[in-house]
Parts: structure tokens; sequence; C-alpha cells
């Protein structure tokens, strides 16, 4: 069954319809929204609250994009504003230079390359650290980035370009090792 | 720039930032096909609203209309030369508003109430309850705040469907049977729902509701 009849059937009222969007999308969202937020249960949270606002909503949603593409839009959306949420919280309970970076762990004494690329991640600008996970991990070409964003192909490109260049510089010690 | 690809062992370790566990799938879809069920009951409510929005737009016309032609010219606006007419009270227009809003709120209390109370009874667990009790105490607290509340029997029964409302709002999914039937003991002890059917005539939430 394709996206536009099952859509025709959750607008009808179809709760088995909503059942079986939910079980086509439900991975796909669920992985990205956790590669965001690095929480079991923010990202259960943030899923459920996507998939919620996204049946909510269906009547407006217009075909421009694939189904996956809007509702990961809405997901990247919920999630982008539930870590600025804990942020705004965290920097209110503590000095915020002393504070971590949203979902950043303790680095270790020896770290090994996936800690530091973790962590030169979770460091990176919302926005770079975005496209960067979108792309070079979830492997969405830029093209579903950019309808996903709600932005330009090229500023996709360019954020990715950024983040890349910000990852090198950070790990470049360790490359020099 | 997009073959500015990092190094090999990058991309292989960036594959693996933040990998997500398996997702709890049934857990998600249980909360959000209650918050399907609870969005269905009120997407219909809503459309009442505007309804009974758009009900009262029309009265609130028919009466200025009828107002403008039955009573006889006003006098030029206030004046220094004329106190009386510059100390004259404002027309309060949305009295009808306030009222149909007001016996609609009750009549959808009065019906949740009724639920509410046969599921204590049969001891079943109604797991949208504190949800929608929520959602009738907004509505409440508001009505309490604005000129519905002017008369005095509308405001007690207001007053007291707070309380009631604000008990089975704080009620945890976990709440014990005893819990509830403490609700339901209070709720009869006032005479809660009593009370509601006197103001909201069964099977209606027309205007003829005595507030």
């Amino acid at each position: 069954m394709d996206d536009r009849e099952l859509i025709g059937r959750v607008l009808a009222g179809d709760p088995r319809a909503e059942r079986e969007l939910y079980d086509a999308h439900v991975d796909r969202v669920y992985r990205l929204v956790y590669r965001m937020v690095d929480d079991p249960h923010r990202a259960q949270d943030y899923t459920q609250e996507a998939f919620i606002r996204a049946f909510r909503r269906l009547g407006d949603f217009r075909g421009e994009s694939a189904l996956s593409t809007w509702l990961c839009s809405i997901a990247i959306s919920v999630a982008l504003n539930g870590l600025r949420t804990l942020k705004r919280a965290r920097e209110r309970e503590v000095n915020i230079e002393d504070a971590p970076a949203i979902g950043v762990r303790a680095v270790e004494a020896d770290p090994d390359l996936k800690t530091r690329l973790t962590h030169a991640i979770d460091r990176l600008p919302e926005g770079y650290r975005t496209v960067f996970v979108m792309h070079d991990v979830e492997g969405y070409t830029h093209q579903e980035i950019a309808e996903t964003l709600g932005v330009q192909p090229g500023t996709s490109k360019a954020q990715l370009f950024r983040a890349r260049a910000r990852l090198r510089e950070a790990l470049a010690d360790f490359a020099r090792d | 720039m997009d073959d500015d690809q990092l190094d090999e062992p990058l991309r292989s370790a960036a594959r693996d930032y933040h990998a997500a566990p398996e997702p709890p799938r049934e857990a998600m879809w249980r909360a959000i096909e209650a918050q399907r069920r609870v969005d269905r009951v009120r997407r219909p409510a809503a459309r009442r609203w505007t309804a009974w929005a758009m009900a009262a737009a029309a009265v609130l016309t028919v009466g200025i209309g009828i107002g403008r032609v039955t009573v006889p010219d006003a006098p030029a606006g206030p004046t220094p030369g004329n106190p009386v007419a510059a100390a004259a009270p404002a027309p309060r227009v949305n009295e009808t508003a306030y009222r149909l809003t007001t016996v609609e709120h009750l009549s959808q209390s009065e019906a949740f109430l009724t639920l509410f109370r046969a599921s204590v009874r049969s001891g079943t667990h109604e797991q949208l309850a504190s949800a929608t009790a929520r959602q009738l105490l907004a509505t409440n607290r508001l009505l309490l705040d604005s000129p519905a509340a002017e008369n005095r029997r509308t405001r007690l029964l207001l007053e007291d469907l707070e309380l009631v409302l604000a008990e089975i709002a704080q009620l945890s999914p976990g709440a014990s049977a005893d819990d509830r039937k403490l609700i339901r003991e209070g709720m009869e002890r006032g005479g809660v729902l009593t009370r509601l059917r006197t103001v909201v005539p069964a099977g209606t939430t027309s205007t003829r509701g005595d507030l």
C-alpha cells in the first residue's frame, strides 16, 4: 500500500491504518531521534510526540516530500525543541561555564577514537550536528535533509563541510598519534 | 563540498555515534494510541465549541439588530454638559456567550463525572480520566474568572466542580480503588452531579439550562 492510500485511511478515521503508518516509520524516526538525544527515555517521549503531532497534522500533509521525510522533520523539530528546553533548564541549575554540553558524557582519561569522536560531535553547533548526523551517520541525502530541515540543499552541504572541518580539528591530535 | 569525506576510521566510528537500541515499539504505540483516543473525543468537542461560538455570535448579532430597531435614538455621545451619558454603564453584550459556554462546560462535566462514577463502581481502570479532568479543570477556572461566575449559584457550582475535577486530575494511573472511591463519595456528598443535572437538562446542551 502506498503512502497516499494509507494517509487516506488514517484521515478517514481507521485506527488500524494509524498503526500501519506507525509500524512503517517508527524505527527510522526513533533511530534518528535517539542519535540526536542519546537517552532512551527522551527518545521514546520525543518519538511518541512526533507521531501524535503527525497524526494531528496529517490533513495538512501535501505530499510535496516523502511521508518519511515529513515525519522526520516533525521528529527533528520535537527533539531539538526538547534539547533546547533541557539545555535552558540545566543552565539555570549550574554555572554555564561549568555545564557540560547536552548529552556529553565525561571524557575518559585515555579515550579511544569513538569516545573522542562522540564527544566532538556532541559539541558541534546544533545545525552542524543535525546535518552531520543525518548525512554521515544516518545516510540521508542533502535533498532529504533540506526538505526535512526546511533549508536549501546548499546550506546542508555547507553545514556538513563545516561540521567535518570542526571534527577534524577536534581530533587533529588524535590523528597525529 | 560533498567529496570532503572524513577519513575511513572516522566515518566508521561516526556510524556508531549514539547508536539506538531496539525501539520500544509497543510502549510507544500504547502512549500514542491513548492520546489519539483523547484527540478523537476532543476534535468533535472542538467542532461543537466552534458551532457554539457561531451560534452565540448569531444570537448577539440578532440581539444588537433588534436593539437598534426597537430602542429610540440615544442622544449624541457624552459631552461635558451631559455627564449622565458619560457615566452610563457599558452594554454587557457577552452575557449570552458566557451563558452558552457555561452550559456547554457543565454538560461535558456532567457526562464526564457520570462516566467516572460508573468506572469507580464497576472497578474498571479509566486511564484517560486525569487528562480529561485537567482539560475540564482549565475551562472551569477560566469560567470562574469570567462574568459567568457573577451568578452566585453558578459560581458555587463551579467552585465545587473545581474541587472534584482537581482531585481526579491528580489521580495517578496507579491510584488505588480507595482513592477513587473517596472522590466518588466526595462528589456524592456535595451533590455535584445532581446539581449539574439540575442546570443541564438531560440530553441537551441548549440554553434551556437554568443558570
